[in-house]
């Protein structure tokens, strides 16, 4: 029996054995310094041989490839590649919006499970791994690579019930990590979360939105019903046959326009729909990344 | 009870209808469900409507129902008509003296009794009186004394009409029945006026005139049988008596006046005054006399009992004291057949019968008769009832229900519904 199974109130323990071996490449080389998994801005001392380059006034005398001097009679720098680690940040919106559908919470399990699962992937290539939980008050937890890290996650988030409407913009602004997954339904502060994710890829960051869509937002109930927005309790509306058209072409351009901004900023958008295993997703969201070189 | 506007009772009925049907549709907010994207319907507030088997907002219901029903109640003007039976009757009984037998005439009416039907009697000499239609008012008038005045269809009529028009709401048509012998001084020139204003025809039961029995009546002194009138006079009888008839050839004196006020009957035949005689049509009742006759002035007043082909009067009566003065203003010629003409010696009868006799001894004439009696059938009832239908005095308080119940409603309907969940 694995630790994290024993560890874990909630069973995350066939999700995590699914993502074993599955990595998270960094969309560009990182600044880290720490040795780690991803390539790194840095050329230092590493047994990794990249090229030779003419030696340059200023360089580390100590990296000149003296062997290649003496057959050649030139200065040449021996350069290697640096892999560093990648501090990455989970941010899971627990706004109301997200305990749905009721009763089963499919909505909330799935990015709880989609939250763990990057984390794990992310953990697993020795990157530290924080969370925040947008509620009211946000749970951090700050970005560590101990082992216990995952399930202090699982924990946090078990202890969580969505409720309430906390802005996800100034957690996001605040999360000090390089890599950062929102894993949101973005019904709650969307604008502010995308100018927020403007700043963040200006600063060389790197943000991915997970957007998770229930399928009975997709397809509301047949019947005709009163619509109640869990965030704002007031905002009730009528659906029914004459509203549901209507209903499904604003909410579909909705997704359309969104996709496209988040896009257009740099973000890394994935759609998902809760039906979909999370094993699956998680491997979606790693893979759609793609990796570069150098 | 009835309604003078039920189509508002339709109208009341058909919207409390329309409310029950409503009631059954249920016009609500469907149930309540957490939907995270509700922002994204559009804000129509619309109300779902489904069809329920048992109507909802039971109390709301039954306040509108009253509500529009009692509306309608009080627009449709409730009245409260009495029960109509098919016909009612006026009995028109003459009491006046040109009725040969009294008693005769009440047994008549006797016969128009109807216990089902609502009636009225008028007894009518020269003025009508309504009485109770029953048979001790019969018995009562059978055994009272004739008057002896003269009568008068017209004020017969009059009160018939009155009659009618409070028996028209009890009854589909209205019979006015007439039990008259009809002599011509009952006839006077209004009686065709206030005959045309009864929307119908009259039932004439037509009794035996005194005119037809000459015993009745006596001349005060004989006329001599050389005397153009004699031949006339000469069935009449001869008895001096207060109430007889005197015939004066000449002008009239005191003695005269003083006879006719005390209830005697004065014909002024005064011949001396007469024009030429010329060829004329004289006109007493149903007889008409062509032959050379002599006309002379009639002092103004009275009522006229003669006429002339052209209509102006030939005799004129004014009642005086307790009796009356007829002057006669035709001359007779001296020779000739006239006298000995049967129509003649009729004229010259009903010139000298008494005024107290109802009659100038004359029957009315058939034309007169036949207006009379008029044609078609009896006058309907709508045509005479003037408000009959007395308006109830449930119409303020079926407004003020209504008025009640609608506030009512307003109070029930601000009340917060439960919302389905």
């Amino acid at each position: 029996m694995k630790f994290v199974e024993l560890m874990s109130p909630t069973p995350y323990g066939s999700l995590l054995d699914s993502l074993r071996g599955i990595r998270w490449p960094a969309a560009r080389r990182v600044a880290g310094a720490t040795l780690g998994a991803h390539p790194s801005r840095l050329r230092g001392n590493s047994s990794e041989f990249s090229e030779f380059r003419p030696y340059r006034q200023g360089d580390d005398p100590r990296r000149i490839d003296w062997r290649l001097l003496a057959r050649s009679d030139r200065a040449y720098v021996r350069l290697t590649t640096d892999r560093a680690t990648l501090r990455t940040h989970v941010l899971v919106d627990a706004s109301a919006s997200m305990a749905f559908p009721q009763p089963q919470l499919t909505k909330w399990r799935r990015a709880c499970e989609v939250a763990v699962g990057l984390s794990a992937v992310a953990h697993a290539e020795g990157d530290p791994i924080g969370l925040t939980v947008v509620t009211e008050p946000p749970v951090v937890l700050a970005a560590r690579a101990r082992r216990s890290v995952i399930v202090e996650m699982i924990r946090a988030l078990d202890a969580v019930t969505p409720a309430g409407s906390a802005p996800l913009a100034p957690l996001l602004a605040s999360a000090r990590a390089q890599r950062i997954a929102v894993v949101t339904d973005l019904l709650g502060d969307a604008d502010q979360l995308l100018a927020g994710a403007r700043l963040r890829i200006a600063a060389g960051d790197e943000v991915t939105v997970v957007h998770l869509v229930a399928g009975e937002e997709l397809d509301p109930p047949g019947d005709a019903l009163l619509a109640v927005d869990p965030e704002q309790p007031a905002l009730r509306r009528t659906l029914d046959a004459a509203t549901r058209s209507d209903y499904v072409r604003r909410f579909s351009a909705w997704l359309a326009g969104t996709a496209d901004a988040y896009r257009a900023a740099g973000v890394r958008y994935v759609r998902a729909d809760v039906s979909e295993p999370a094993t699956k997703l998680v491997r979606r969201i790693v893979s759609g990344v793609p990796a570069r070189a150098g | 009870m009835t309604f003078l506007a039920p189509w508002a009772l339709a109208v009341g009925a058909l919207a409390a209808a329309g409310a029950i049907l409503l009631h059954l549709v249920a016009r609500q907010r469907p149930a309540a469900v957490l939907l995270p994207t509700a922002r994204f319907i559009a804000d129509r507030r619309s109300l779902v409507s489904t069809v329920v088997r048992r109507p909802r907002d039971l109390v709301l219901l039954a306040l509108r129902v009253v509500t529009l029903l009692a509306a309608a109640a009080a627009f449709a003007r409730p009245v409260l008509a009495p029960t109509r039976s098919p016909i009612a009757r006026v009995v028109l009984l003459d009491r006046s003296a040109a009725v040969a037998s009294p008693a005769d005439a009440v047994s008549r009416v006797r016969t128009l009794l109807d216990a089902a039907a609502p009636m009225r009697l008028i007894a009518f000499d020269s003025t009508a009186v309504a009485l109770p239609f029953t048979t001790a008012t019969l018995d009562s008038i059978a055994g009272a004394p004739v008057a002896g005045g003269v009568g008068s269809i017209t004020a017969a009529l009059v009160a018939a009409r009155r009659a009618a028009a409070l028996l028209a709401a009890h009854a589909d048509s209205v019979q006015v029945v007439l039990v008259s012998p009809v002599v011509a001084s009952e006839v006077d020139d209004a009686t065709s006026l206030v005959r045309a204003q009864w929307p119908g025809a009259l039932s004439l039961v037509r009794v035996a005139a005194r005119i037809d029995s000459t015993s009745s009546w006596s001349l005060e002194r004989a006329i001599p049988i050389d005397d153009p009138r004699g031949p006339a006079a000469s069935a009449l009888r001869v008895a001096a008596g207060r109430r007889a008839v005197r015939v004066r050839t000449s002008s009239l004196d005191a003695p005269d006046s003083a006879f006719a006020r005390g209830g005697g009957t004065v014909v002024e035949w005064n011949e001396s005054s007469a024009g030429p005689m010329a060829p004329a049509a004289l006109v007493v009742g149903d007889d008409v006399v062509v032959a050379m006759l002599g006309r002379s002035l009639l002092p103004a007043g009275g009522r006229t009992v003669a006429r002339w082909a052209n209509g102006s009067a030939a005799a004129r009566e004014i009642l005086i004291g307790y009796g009356c003065i007829r002057t006669v203003a035709v001359g007779l010629p001296t020779t000739g057949d006239l006298p000995l003409r049967h129509s003649f010696q009729r004229a010259v009868r009903g010139l000298l019968a008494p005024c107290g006799s109802g009659s100038s001894g004359v029957l009315a004439d058939a034309a007169t008769v036949a207006r009379l009696r008029g044609s078609g059938p009896m006058a309907r009832g709508s045509a005479l009832a003037t408000g009959g239908d007395r308006p109830t005095p449930l119409v303020p308080w079926l407004l003020a229900l209504a008025a009640v119940s609608a506030l009512a409603e307003l109070f029930v309907r601000a009340r917060p519904a439960p919302e389905a969940a």
